[in-house]
């Protein structure tokens, strides 16, 4: 693909100044471009740049109500008052780092395995993914069903073979339960890695491959010095999807523990929903958005420079 | 060449040896992805399990026991308590409406950008790039005083607008690489046999990305469907509500219907389910050559 893009050469007909071209071009792009831009840019981008703005003001976000000019208020009592912010900062940082050593090595192994022709292949990948187009407020209360303290899969079937004392209040319990809401979603998430890595062995050469083992390379030399280079592409993109969805955790956590308790489930997307709609601080709320913005920014510029690396024309 | 036809057939050689042998790597990799797959389907099966028991049932004995009487009326339940007449009609429409125009969309955008190419399509191109990386929870606040002001507040209508956005940067980010990747001499020639711009986008290119807005389409729907942190934002009334929201129907302060609120949830999955089977061999393809070279 990269190479039929770079080996292509625009062609500019001969006459008219290439800027009375240039100008012809953008008149005739603006149709096709315009309604999605303006939708997006008024919808989505504008509302982001308005949480910076608010971040700056203290506003209760009701109508009746003007915002006052605060500078960086909200900010100092972020930083220095809220531990809530804190517990937030840790457990997104927790969720994005464990995201990425257990679902997508999981899915990577799985999509190994699942790449080789065996009995009932297509239905094990299926059952692997379907967790994933279930709706994640809808997964979040069927967990919340496995987790529940008596009558639960998990404490019952504990229980059940004899590791009665393992039992737990899996949600309720301020030191796991983040950990229980991140092994559902383990269960929700490892189909998605799964299906783009497979879609990556797909462009390892087999060539290679047998090559490489005619020349006497084992299993694991074969993946290291074979399959593992031919899926970096694949690999680069299903590490940043990771860490933005981890980033944008949300329903799961609403709809498990809402937080609780004792907000010890708290994340940055939730805490500035929470700060701005249940405790009616759009200021706070804002600078939280801030804060996450920032980071999702600093995880996806670079690779930005990464994917456009090669594509200039 | 001859050095190729040498190679393979050694590595066909290489096969038959090992085919002669029982082969206990692969069995006992055969083994653990079942052992896995099992693993995976247990919630679904206590799920189901759970849809059709009694409250009695359901507290006397273990998730996966099997039912001691089938309670088919946990469905009607389910279907009432969630409303899914009104809720499932809502959802159907705006996902409806909003998955191929917000394609259509993304797609006519991706165009401008890969094969127009106007001035500044590179800058257009990375701030779209860098807006599909950025979680929607960042604007909710903003997006809720903006729709107060349009008054557009808890109106199926008014929940189409951001809709139609949320889905774009993602797909014009993906299309425009399946764009790109599409030899220019096709567009020269239909351009000579007089065809316009518009109609090259729509016989000439369009067909060409199918594969890739089939992955997208069911990577939208998906999303749109299950969408929920806009939605619990923007909506109110119980009227407006989309299947997501219905969710918290089966819950009051002291108890939740497990029976019914599993039944609901298998009800609320089946046209994702469908959507899904219908494209799912378009997505391998699809999804990952957009994805991979995005």
């Amino acid at each position: 693909m990269t190479a039929a893009a770079t080996g292509r050469r625009q062609q500019v007909p001969a006459g008219p100044p290439e800027r009375r071209i240039k100008r012809r071009r953008l008149l005739a792009a603006l149709p096709y471009l315009l309604p999605a831009v303006a939708l997006y840019g008024y919808f989505i981008v504008y509302p982001m740049l308005d949480s910076v703005r608010l971040s700056f003001y203290s506003w209760s976000g009701f109508r009746t109500e003007v915002p006052v000019f605060v500078g960086f208020d909200n900010y100092v009592r972020l930083f220095t008052a809220d531990p809530v912010f804190w517990t937030s900062v840790r457990n997104s940082v927790i969720w994005v780092v464990l995201s990425l050593l257990i679902p997508m090595l999981l899915g990577l192994v799985l999509a190994l395995g699942l790449n080789r022709r065996m009995l009932g292949r297509n239905l094990m990948r299926s059952i692997i993914y379907i967790p994933g187009v279930f709706a994640s407020i809808t997964v979040a209360a069927m967990w919340r069903w496995i987790y529940n303290p008596t009558l639960g899969l998990v404490n019952q079937a504990l229980e059940a073979i004899g590791l009665g004392a393992w039992t737990q209040t899996w949600l309720g319990d301020p030191k796991i339960a983040i950990y229980s809401i991140f092994a559902a979603s383990v269960w929700q998430a490892v189909g998605f890695p799964m299906i783009l890595f497979l879609a990556g062995l797909q462009s390892v050469p087999p060539e290679l491959v047998d090559a490489a083992k005619i020349d006497g390379a084992g299993t694991w030399q074969v993946f290291r010095n074979v399959t593992l280079p031919a899926l970096r592409p694949t690999t680069v993109v299903v590490v940043i999807l990771t860490i933005i969805n981890s980033l944008k955790v949300f329903d799961l956590i609403v709809g498990m523990t809402g937080g609780g308790p004792a907000q010890s489930t708290q994340v940055l997307a939730l805490w500035s929903y929470t700060q701005s709609f249940t405790n009616h601080s759009f200021g706070a709320g804002g600078a939280v958005a801030t804060v996450l913005l920032i980071l999702s920014l600093a995880l996806v510029v670079p690779y930005m420079a990464w994917s456009m690396k090669g594509d200039d024309k | 060449m001859s050095a190729v036809a040498a190679t393979t057939t050694r590595a066909a050689e290489a096969d038959e040896l090992r085919r002669r042998r029982p082969n206990y790597t692969g069995i006992g990799l055969w083994l653990a992805l079942v052992v896995t797959s099992a693993l995976w389907a247990l919630p679904f099966v206590i799920m189901f399990f759970t849809s059709v028991k009694t409250n009695p049932d359901i507290s006397a004995n273990a998730p996966w026991a099997l039912p001691t009487e089938w309670r088919w009326a946990n469905y009607a339940d389910a279907w009432h308590t969630g409303n899914l007449g009104t809720t499932g009609l809502n959802s159907l429409i705006i996902s409806a409406i909003k998955v191929p125009l917000g394609l259509l969309l993304a797609a006519g955008a991706a165009f401008a950008i890969a094969r127009i190419r106007f001035r500044g399509h590179r800058v257009v191109l990375g701030l779209i790039a860098v807006g599909s990386m950025v979680p929607i929870q960042i604007g909710l606040g903003p997006l809720f005083s903006t729709m107060l002001n349009l008054d557009l507040l808890d109106s199926r209508w008014g929940l189409l607008l951001p809709y139609l956005a949320f889905g774009v940067p993602y797909q014009i980010f993906v299309l425009y690489g399946f764009f790109r990747s599409i030899p220019d001499e096709l567009e020269e020639s239909a351009r000579i046999d007089g065809a316009s711009t518009l109609r090259i986008f729509l016989q000439v290119i369009l067909p060409l990305a199918k594969p890739a807005l089939a992955a997208l389409f069911i990577l939208d729907f998906v999303a749109t469907w299950n969408e929920y942190a806009m939605a619990t934002t923007l909506l109110r009334s119980q009227g407006n509500w989309t299947v997501p929201l219905a969710v918290q129907s089966f819950s009051t302060q002291f108890a939740t219907e497990y029976g019914p609120l599993n039944a609901f949830i298998i009800m609320s999955a089946v046209p994702v389910l469908i959507v899904y089977l219908m494209f799912q061999r378009y997505f391998v393809q699809g999804a990952l050559a957009g994805a991979v070279k995005g």
